[in-house]
């Protein structure tokens, strides 16, 4: 009787482990994210190996701006999933890279500090993902005399006009101008646009410029933030329009949804022809404001359209999103992180010897041609005096709680002379001409 | 009526500027209505509450979780939502209340600044701004408009303004009639000689801070809705109008404290069409504090001593 007991509980502890061995053998059995041969149809985290990368960390950093109505560390942290993805991919040549991320409140002395200390205590090789509404303005200088050129997502002027920063995004200032655009060929009679007063003169400027050439009355509305008398702002800019005007907002998801509940409650959402910048083209917006909005909306999309099937390195960013940074949800932030992500591992990977900040800085200023389906165009840094290399944006609205394609890729009209120049060059040097 | 139609005030259109005075007056309406709790603590036991604003975004969160997250009531969380204002002021009260009791007000109000900071960090740390979702906290009477005089105005607003008129009426019968009532005006005047008399003082305090406490629960409520965002960081500090809608009623005047508060909110609005003050219009609460002290104090006698004369 006794041995018997024993058979039986032996038996249950060797299925038990047997079943724990076979879970183990089913988990290491599921292949990594981002790991494989990378193609056409295939985009790989790095190298692609699925081996751990163990060697000494490359270090990399970067700096996001964080204010009540403005999270922008979005951008840095799918950044750091994307890292991540690397790192679990064979890394850069087997080290993996330690990615150093700091949040500003809008505070120059903050932002200034941040960078020395990214660059002079930390030893940071580059500085990938900033995004801020001051921190281009404060450290453009900096960067340029340690000879960093960072790979981010812009929003001020400083940030397309110096030689420190590549931004991957074509930022407020552009993206409202092909908002502008859609929404005047769309036939407004007048235009309003609000942008958060810190960089409305900047952010709205180039919009307000192209309606006037056009012949457009435009009206800039700075807004205060965070937001706290939605309604009025909205009403004053309506009375300005009238029906059949047009209304740009240029607000992140944190601010413009005050907007959006305002129109609905005033009853407007049809009365006007709705523009936007970026940051609002997504699903977890289309979802809270479709079908009333279905439509109404010209949102101006720096990049693809968010969505898994639209290409490799989509489905890619989907996938690292879910293994490596679960809590964001795939948007723009989130497109701009990983494609800053990706570029800074193209140029590591790219450096033949020593892996220093002279040498990364060097591979990234020689970053060119950089295809991918979430931009238009491909990418490319390029030693110029400014780089504006995300100038060709697309229009999307809201359909069916889903984000849809309303007019495909068209270049953002030149009313700045840099942009004008800037396709002069891409077609001088070849920098995404493909050649 | 069609020359009252044609009118307009300082260059712009009167009917371009009914909507702002509606919008104006519901903000006014919940502005007074935490102005009122305000000065009900305030006169009860010395302290001036910064945490007003953060004690309503914290009842406006819990409730916005209840509703989202859970299979709670709308009615059930929006109860919450007051509730909670008047539980997190009376264990304030309870807690720091005696022990800041003999201190200076500064001191008192600094510790509700404190409260304020904490509740912002919490709320910073459990539900952080940005992300994904966008908070809202509309309420089922938002989808009810009427239309006024040619503009259209919501139930929300309605209630907002109604409310701070019945709170304040409620709040004026109350002190002069009942005994709790009296109790915490002979507080307001000698918290010592008050408890020699044999009143219970900390019982008197603590329906002071209840009582304030629902009034700001009832604030966090209506303004998500009147903002038509729920941010927290922004509601936390609207408790800058109501302090000036407070300062206005001196502290002591409930009814001056009602229309301050109207006064502050109609300011606001109604500066924004005007573009050459609109980008100002947010320092219309310290303004008019400012003047309302002024003009109130123009008859004082001011005393000057020389240290050493």
């Amino acid at each position: 009787m006794r041995a018997t007991k024993t058979m039986i509980g032996g038996a249950a502890v060797g299925a038990c482990l047997l079943a724990l061995m076979l879970a183990g053998w089913a988990t290491g059995a599921q292949a990594p994210v981002g790991s494989g041969k990378a193609s056409a149809k295939k985009s790989v985290c790095g190298l692609g190996t699925g081996k751990k990368a163990t060697g000494t960390p490359i270090k990399l950093g970067g700096i996001d701006m964080l204010i009540p109505g403005v999270d922008f560390t979005t951008i840095g942290k799918t950044a750091k999933a994307y890292f991540d993805c690397v790192n679990d991919n064979g890394g850069i040549n087997g080290r993996p890279i330690k990615y150093i991320l700091y949040n500003e409140q809008l505070n120059p002395a903050q932002e200034a500090a941040l960078a020395r200390k990214l660059i002079q205590t930390d030893k940071v090789v580059g500085v990938v993902g900033n995004t801020s509404f001051a921190e281009c303005g404060t450290n453009w200088k900096y960067y340029k005399s340690k000879g960093f050129v960072v790979i981010g997502a812009g929003v001020q002027a400083e940030c397309y006009s110096t030689p420190s920063f590549a931004e991957v995004n074509a930022g407020p200032r552009y993206s409202n101008i092909g908002a502008a655009q859609a929404l005047i060929k769309a036939g407004i009679k007048k235009l309003a646009i609000a942008s958060p007063d810190t960089i409305s003169a900047y952010a709205d400027g180039g919009a307000a410029l192209l309606a006037k050439k056009a012949g457009v009355p435009v009206k800039i509305f700075p807004t205060h933030l965070p937001v706290t008398d939605a309604t009025s702002q909205l009403i004053q800019m309506y009375q300005f329009v009238g029906d059949g005007g047009g209304i740009l907002l240029d607000f992140t998801p944190d601010t413009a949804p005050a907007f959006m509940k305002a129109a609905e409650a005033q009853g407007i959402v049809e009365k006007v022809k709705w523009g936007s910048s970026t940051p609002i083209a997504n699903t977890f917006m289309s979802g809270q404001f479709s079908p009333k909005w279905d439509g109404h909306l010209w949102i101006d999309n720096e990049f693809s359209n968010v969505d898994p099937s639209v290409g490799p390195d989509s489905a890619l960013m989907f996938a690292v999103l879910k293994r490596y940074a679960p809590t964001i949800a795939p948007q723009a932030f989130a497109q701009m992180g990983y494609l800053a992500g990706k570029f800074a591992t193209n140029a590591l990977l790219s450096i033949k010897g020593p892996v220093t900040a002279k040498s990364y800085n060097a591979a990234v200023i020689n970053l060119k041609n950089q295809k991918t389906d979430i931009l238009c165009k491909p990418y490319y840094v390029g030693k110029l005096p400014y780089h504006i290399p995300n100038n060709t944006n697309i229009i999307v609205d809201y359909k069916n709680k889903d984000v849809v394609v309303k007019n495909g890729c068209t270049a953002i009209a030149a009313v700045d002379k840099s942009v004008a120049q800037t396709r002069i060059w891409e077609k001088k040097f070849n920098l995404n001409t493909g050649k | 009526m069609t020359d009252l139609l044609a009118l307009s005030v300082f260059g712009v259109d009167w009917q371009f500027l009914k909507p702002f005075i509606v919008i104006g007056l519901a903000f006014g309406g919940v502005y007074a209505l935490s102005g009122v709790g305000l000065v009900v603590l305030y006169r009860a036991t010395g302290v001036l509450n910064l945490a007003f604003g953060a004690i309503g975004a914290a009842g406006a969160l819990i409730a916005y979780y209840l509703i989202n997250h859970t299979s709670c009531p709308e009615w059930l969380a929006f109860a919450v939502c007051v509730a909670a204002g008047g539980v997190v002021n009376l264990a304030y009260g309870m807690v720091f209340g005696p022990a800041f009791a003999r201190r200076d007000p500064l001191v008192k109000m600094m510790g509700t600044l404190g409260l304020a900071l904490i509740l912002l960090g919490l709320m910073a740390w459990r539900a952080p701004a940005g992300g994904a979702f966008a908070r809202f906290l509309p309420l089922p009477s938002s989808e009810h408009r009427y239309d006024i005089l040619g503009t259209s105005v919501s139930l929300t607003q309605i209630i907002a303004i109604v409310l701070a008129f019945a709170i304040t009426a409620a709040a004026s019968i109350f002190l002069r009639v009942t005994k709790l009532g009296t109790a915490m005006r002979a507080l307001a005047n000698d918290r010592e000689i008050t408890a020699t008399l044999g009143v219970p003082v900390r019982r008197v305090e603590a329906a002071a801070w209840f009582g304030s406490g629902l009034a700001c629960g009832a604030a966090g409520l209506l303004l998500p809705d009147l903002l038509t965002s729920l941010d927290y960081t922004a509601l936390t500090f609207l408790v800058i109008a109501s302090l000036a809608a407070a300062l206005i009623g001196r502290l002591q005047s409930l009814w001056a404290t009602l229309f301050g508060g109207l006064a502050v909110g109609l300011a606001q609005s109604v500066a924004t069409p005007y573009a050459s003050i609109s980008a100002y219009r947010s320092a219309a609460p310290f303004v008019l504090a400012i003047a309302a002290l002024l003009f109130l104090s123009r008859h004082r006698v001011v005393t000057v001593s020389r240290a050493g004369a």
